[in-house]
């Protein structure tokens, strides 16, 4: 992967903090990140959001996730 | 380097790391970022008993950056705003290019010192700041060329090692910086740090930086033991525990300390001479 992750938005405000500058924002932890974290999530460096974060989630699997939640299905086969 | 320096009341240099590479504004809100913000904080800082000043680039949203443009900005406005501290830019950059690690080096005038990590630390869960002894070197030789006084960062033992193997290809005195927190880092212990300095040859000197709660206590030993201190908000956010500190209150707190403890805080002046700096 060579692009911006997914779960990343820039943000003025959220996590109940404001910024003048809109700062890089994590959807799936809900809070702003750190800088140096930002440039996994930039995908900067040869950096993989999915390989060197750890809290990356597959959109995929989230998807899926969430179509189970629909069908009310707790995912156990 | 010794007691003895402490006895003879030997002038402690005191170095405020203003902002890092880590985090930034989401952890404190006053972290300085901007070079403005940084600048004001240096010139605090300077008043404040800091000869040396430690130097991160950000970009206007709080993100890092390495060019030569930014620190090359920054430099410009610390300098504007303060009188005659040393300025010591970072050359550290966990998942940085080889290439950019270089750029902090490349200022006009260049800096009068400069870090120089001496091996990998883990970041986070799943990133390594290598620091190869190909790149280290190279920053090295780099530094050399142009009158730039290293920092050798001593992040564990291992590092000791490594700088130790290093001793004869540094100009006197060699400078060589201990950390102790969390990670890999070594144990925040006040026998750590006294074994460090019983490993060290004549004639080096030695700074210490405690991360966090460790920073009061780690400061105070080193100045027990004729070290030189780093404080800031790069390495510690809290004053004390639950209160957000200032660049300037930790630097006074230290100074408070030194003087206290009978080392008087050391001019730019003197530490240019303790620690055989080009001039600014
Ligand atoms: S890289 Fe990690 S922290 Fe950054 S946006 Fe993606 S999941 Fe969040």
């Amino acid at each position: 992967m060579d692009e911006t992750c997914q779960h990343l938005s820039y943000r003025e405000e959220g996590d109940g903090k404001s910024f003048d500058t809109a700062r890089a924002f994590c959807t799936v932890t809900e809070s702003f990140v750190q800088p140096m974290r930002a440039d996994v999530c930039n995908a900067r460096y040869d950096l993989d959001p999915a390989a060197d974060c750890e809290f990356y989630v597959d959109p995929e699997s989230e998807a899926a996730e969430d179509e189970d939640a629909d069908r009310g299905g707790d995912g156990a086969e | 380097m010794t007691y003895d320096d402490y006895i003879d009341g030997k002038p402690a240099v005191i170095t405020a790391a203003l902002t890092g590479g880590v985090h930034g504004k989401e952890a404190h809100p006053d972290l300085p970022e901007t070079p403005a913000e940084i600048a004001a904080a240096a010139a605090a800082c300077e008043e404040a008993g800091a000869s040396v000043l430690h130097l991160h680039a950000r970009r206007d949203n709080g993100e890092r950056a390495f060019s030569t443009e930014r620190f090359q900005e920054i430099a410009d406005a610390v300098r504007e705003a303060t009188d005659d501290a040393v300025l010591q830019h970072s050359t550290g950059g966990t998942a940085a290019p080889d290439a950019l690690r270089h750029e902090p080096l490349r200022t006009d005038p260049a800096p009068e010192m400069a870090s120089l990590d001496m091996g990998p630390l883990n970041r986070y869960d799943r990133l390594t700041s290598e620091n190869t002894r190909e790149l280290v070197s190279s920053l090295h030789a780099e530094m050399k060329e142009r009158g730039i006084k290293p920092e050798l960062e001593v992040f564990n033992d291992g590092h000791l090692n490594e700088s130790l193997a290093i001793l004869d290809e540094l100009d006197d005195p060699p400078y060589l910086n201990f950390l102790f927190g969390g990670g890999t880092t070594s144990p925040p212990h006040p026998r750590n740090l006294v074994n460090r300095v019983e490993a060290l040859p004549e004639g080096v000197e030695f700074n210490v930086i405690g991360f966090g709660p460790h920073q009061l206590p780690m400061t105070t030993q080193s100045l027990l033991l004729g070290g030189h201190v780093r404080v800031g908000l790069e390495d510690n956010r809290y004053y004390e525990k639950g209160e957000l500190a200032t660049n300037e209150q930790l630097v006074a707190r230290a100074a408070r300390i030194a003087e206290e403890l009978g080392r008087p805080v050391a001019t730019p002046d003197q530490t240019r001479k303790l620690l055989g700096l080009r001039g600014r």
